[in-house]
């Protein structure tokens, strides 16, 4: 009975904490005032400010992780939606795309690497740049250490967002395409919110570099870290 | 009331396609997640005209506008790790982020340079 009174009140919180959150970014819209961001931050301070472990928390957070798994298959709609453009940009996505996927993984792996990190890291690091419940299923099919797979691609997500406006201007990269495609493949669903914030186009080139993104790293990441290891 | 009866709905179509997709899975000891499994199958649903587009659109439009809220309580879990974020692991955010850069400036510029070409050509 307690542990359903908790679970409902951790549930309730992060939809308030989320909604709250979602209500300060459109107040003030900064990179990093995104509700991903935000709605963390207050989640992890008051966790510890009220002395909650994670797993209890997570008693109650485990309802909505539950719902991840129908998310992913609803980001069908988009590329359903936009399937016209994506037919007519299909070599520059999937080249882009690819290219993107492979430098994330070597570059991710090789820097650890060098720095000398143990290979449960390197496993955990190699799918970074996709969306969380892929990058955690490859993590967990590797033997990388879930939990920090999800933390990894949300430093991922939030440096990418952040950054990227700088990024673009340095490297003259103005076409709706080149934006879409690097902040979906670097950054997910989170650039990808971050792209719908500059354009409705340059949104839905950035999910569906996000969606083929996920799908060329979950294909390839094995065979990029035999080669690596 | 009877769109959110509806938006229950269609979230109960999508959560057994992401079961038909992780069953595919771990039948078939693919690596690619079962979520990604039932998104190409939804996918091909809808081109193929099996499932309407409006049996699952407003479920589908409210998972994706509200795609964030699923996120947070697995990134709260990086409360559990701020430990190995002290010493050597600040070196693991440093590596993110400059991988993230490379990847975002590769793949932007590789796509770019190729869709100018093919615009100039037109021209």
């Amino acid at each position: 009975m307690i542990d359903i009174l908790i679970a409902f009140s951790m549930v309730l919180g992060t939809i308030l904490i989320y909604k709250l959150s979602s209500i300060i970014h459109t107040k003030f819209h900064f990179p990093f005032t995104l509700p991903i961001f935000i709605s963390t931050l207050i989640i992890i301070i008051l966790l510890v400010a009220l002395d909650i472990p994670y797993e209890t928390y997570m008693v109650g957070g485990d309802w909505i992780s539950e719902l991840l798994g129908p998310a992913v298959v609803a980001l069908a709609y988009p590329l359903y939606k936009e399937r016209q453009l994506l037919k007519k940009l299909v070599m520059p996505i999937l080249i882009g795309t690819s290219f993107g996927a492979v430098v994330g993984i070597t570059t991710g792996v090789i820097l650890a690497k060098w720095a000398g990190f143990e290979h449960e890291i390197l496993y955990t690091i190699s799918s970074k740049s996709v969306t969380t419940p892929v990058s955690m299923a490859i993590t967990d099919s590797l033997g990388g250490i879930t939990p920090l797979a999800a933390v990894f691609v949300m430093i991922a997500g939030i440096s990418g967002a952040v950054l990227s406006s700088y990024i673009f201007k340095y490297t003259k990269i103005h076409h709706y395409l080149g934006r879409g495609i690097g902040l979906g493949s670097a950054s997910h669903a989170i650039g990808t919110a971050t792209a719908l914030e500059n354009s409705e186009v340059e949104g839905s080139i950035s999910s569906i570099a996000m969606i083929i993104s996920a799908m060329v790293v979950s294909i390839i990441t094995p065979w990029v870290i035999s080669i690596l290891l | 009331m009877l769109h959110i009866l509806k938006i229950a709905w269609h979230l109960l179509i999508l959560y057994t396609i992401f079961l038909i997709g992780n069953w595919i899975q771990q039948t078939f000891h693919l690596l690619i997640p079962g979520s990604v499994i039932g998104m190409i199958i939804l996918f091909l649903l809808l081109v193929t005209n099996t499932v309407k587009l409006s049996c699952i659109e407003d479920g589908t439009k409210f998972m994706v506008r509200h795609l964030t809220l699923f996120f947070i309580p697995v990134t709260v879990g990086i409360m559990s790790y701020f430990d190995l974020f002290r010493g050597r692991g600040v070196l693991l955010v440093i590596i993110v982020i400059l991988s993230t850069i490379l990847v975002m400036i590769s793949s932007g510029w590789i796509s770019q340079w190729l869709i100018m070409r093919k615009e100039a050509k037109h021209d």
